[in-house]
């Protein structure tokens, strides 16, 4: 041992407040900071026919701001859509009653999240109540089958109508709770 | 029958880590022991883990870019970096290399201990030798590979942040804000960590078990030591599969 | 309350490792303050006698009684009747990442209350009873071979034993250590009123030093006595071993291959 008493102690001390220092730096800089601490959020539920690729913690945008995420993922036995509960962070508590929500994708292979398109209402949807408006995710196999075989310009079947994934779901107007037809581009 | 011998060894290696268990008791002479033993296992391997946690950093930049480029993902680089290093590369690397230079010294020094007589002395002197000997280790081995894990991910990822950015040429900002998304702070942060105490803990039993019970001849010392890095590799790999599946199986 | 004129006493003692029968039939009497020297050929079993007075092995048949009482089973009861028996080991045993002074002090803070000053002073006390204060703030491996077994020697002494026990205390050494260390012994074993038994094949160091010596060999006490008479003997078994002869009673080679050549 070549180092001895308060050397020794010195030494320890250092090493162990560099280590901290800089496990603190990369839980910072380096991840998403979701420390848990003010974990002060809110449920809101919404159904869904088709989830496509939405799992547990994803996030929940809007207008691509995360202000909560996916909590919890069931399937209805009786009506046999899924129930998506939403944690929503506290602050963003007047979320109006005829708010939509969909399933979008970031990217071609991103990851999905619920995007959140606020409506005008002057009520605002109570902790625990179901988001009226939802758009199930887009199949995309599905949609470029139909459109190869099915040809172009025709109505999409139910199923795999919906708000196509980009950045910008206000372009379409607000979808009632049977997919609607739109325009194709 | 090698199975009956093999069964009675590894009841004998958990009877002897319960006693590890049994034998940590904070008294003053066990943080003075602590503390050294950190300097000697954690502080000491430092260089190791640092040299070797820049290098990884710079190969899985390299071969990332070169996997996501073909779907024009090649953004997302630090995401690929960031989760594969939290999740498996790191604690994992950090563990092998700790068991490497820790794990064989601590095997070297119980087999040494053993063929000096300490630890029979300290028996006559009516002092437990494992909990003089070998919990401190162990308690040191526990709070050192975590910490020695998140050497690895800072050098790692800033090696990753010098190639991404000053040699492949991806955008600053975008480097860090696709890691910040894509790491999460409980699921995968913290699990390294909490992976990373589970493999310094079994390769401190592993390794102060196999010395401890050496042969007291020079010989088995230097078994000791290669049977140590040996096993406690092996346990932490088998381990990893085990935490990962548990962890990330959802 | 009398004092037990016996400090060590075996009755009847049958001694085995892995079953086989090391020692049997060992009728042994150690009188308090005497010095007695254990000797015998390699392999005969002195240190299966030794790991018996210790309490590490526990007898197959006898009694075993240290110093007026048999020496528990239990091992919490072991380890505080070891607190009155001191072991110096062949190998020193010194904790190598603890310098003298501390490797003395062990004992004394593992076991006693003592506030550290009282626990210098003793540590001061000791290394000088074996004349090593200077080298108090050394570590082990900057000592030589004769420091080394000073050193554990003061820490044998640490908690003053009324019992020391020497296991081939002059292994290693040369001449010159060799004697300081047997003078050393016969020095404290007078000062201190302790009683010593040594467990050694070196016959002509020993014996000068010694009270009373016996001989172990073929698994059994061949001689016990007064190192006077030990020289007078005229047991074949017993000269041969004092004198050092390849050859008589007791076997060079293992047996078989004695029968094979």
């Amino acid at each position: 041992m070549s180092v001895r008493g308060p050397r020794l102690e010195f030494a320890v001390g250092a090493f162990l407040l560099l280590a901290l220092a800089s496990l603190l730096v990369l839980a910072l800089a380096s991840t998403n900071g979701k420390f848990g601490f003010g974990a002060h959020t809110y449920p809101l539920k919404a159904r869904f026919t088709n989830l496509g690729q939405l799992r547990t913690s994803a996030p929940v945008k809007i207008g691509g701001v995360v202000i909560g995420n996916v909590a919890d993922i069931q399937l209805d036995p009786v009506k046999f859509d899924a129930v998506v509960t939403l944690a929503i962070d506290d602050r963003y508590k007047d979320l109006p009653t005829d708010t939509s929500a969909g399933i979008l994708t970031g990217g071609l292979l991103g990851e999905s999240y619920i995007g959140l398109q606020p409506g005008g209402d002057e009520q605002a949807l109570k902790p625990g109540e179901e988001i009226a408006f939802t758009t199930p995710a887009v199949d995309l196999i599905q949609m470029v089958g139909k459109y190869m075989f099915g040809g172009g310009g025709k109505t999409a079947t139910p199923d795999a109508s919906g708000t196509p994934s980009t950045s910008m779901p206000s372009s379409s107007p607000p979808p009632t709770s049977t997919p609607s037809t739109e325009p194709t581009p | 029958m090698p199975f009956i011998a093999a069964t009675r060894s590894l009841g004998r290696a958990g009877l002897f880590s319960l006693s590890v268990l049994r034998a940590s008791t904070p008294t003053r002479d066990f943080f003075a022991e602590l503390v050294r033993e950190i300097y000697k296992i954690g502080a000491r391997s430092l260089p190791i883990i640092a040299v070797g946690g820049a290098f990884v950093g710079l190969s899985v930049t390299l071969l990332g870019y070169r996997a996501l480029e073909t779907y024009g993902a090649s953004n997302q680089i630090s995401a690929l970096v960031g989760l594969g290093l939290y999740r498996e590369l790191a604690p994992v690397l950090t563990a092998l290399l700790f068991v490497g230079r820790a794990g064989s010294s601590i095997a070297a020094e119980l087999g040494l201990m053993r063929a000096t007589d300490q630890i029979t002395a300290l028996g006559l002197m009516a002092i437990d030798p494992i909990a003089k000997a070998v919990a401190p280790r162990f308690w040191a081995a526990v709070i050192c590979v975590p910490l020695l894990t998140g050497f690895f991910c800072s050098l790692a990822i800033t090696a990753s942040w010098f190639e991404a950015v000053h040699v492949i040429g991806i955008d600053g900002g975008t480097f860090w804000q696709v890691l910040k998304d894509a790491v999460d702070f409980r699921h995968d942060f913290l699990v390294a960590l909490e992976k990373s105490a589970v493999f310094g803990g079994t390769a401190a039993l592993v390794a102060s078990y196999v010395g401890f019970h050496a042969e007291p001849t020079v010989e088995g010392t230097s078994i000791a030591t290669t049977r140590a890095v040996v096993n406690a590799s092996l346990l932490v790999l088998m381990f990893n599969f085990v935490l990962s599946a548990f962890l990330f199986g959802k | 309350m009398t004092a037990d004129p016996t400090a060590v006493q075996l009755s009847a003692v049958r001694l085995e490792r892995g079953g086989r029968a090391v020692l049997d039939g060992i009728d042994l009497v150690v009188p308090r303050g005497s010095i007695t020297a254990v000797l015998g050929p390699s392999g005969s079993g002195k240190s299966t006698l030794l790991a018996a007075l210790t309490g590490e092995l526990q007898p197959a048949a006898g009694t075993v009684e240290v110093l007026g009482a048999p020496l528990p089973r239990d091992s919490r009861a072991l380890l505080q009747r070891r607190k009155s028996i001191g072991v110096l080991l062949q190998g020193n045993g010194l904790l190598t990442d603890l310098s003298v002074a501390e490797n003395v002090a062990l004992p004394l803070r593992t076991h006693t209350d003592l506030p550290r000053a009282v626990i210098d002073r003793l540590v001061a006390m000791k290394l000088h009873a074996v004349g090593l204060r200077a080298a108090a703030d050394l570590y082990p491996r900057e000592l030589s071979g004769g420091m080394a077994r000073r050193v554990a020697l003061a820490r044998a002494l640490a908690l003053d034993p009324p019992l020391m026990i020497y296991d081939e205390p002059l292994t290693g050494l040369d001449p010159i250590a060799s004697g300081v260390i047997m003078a050393l012994i016969a020095r404290l074993n007078a000062s201190l009123g302790l009683t010593s038994i040594i467990v050694s094949h070196h016959v002509h160091e020993t014996l000068p030093v010694a009270d009373r010596a016996i001989v172990i060999a073929n698994g059994r006490i061949v001689f016990s006595g007064t190192p006077a008479e030990l020289q007078a003997t005229t047991d074949p078994l017993v000269q041969q071993f004092l004198r050092g002869e390849p050859d008589g009673p007791i076997a060079f080679d293992s047996a078989a291959r004695a029968q094979a050549a």
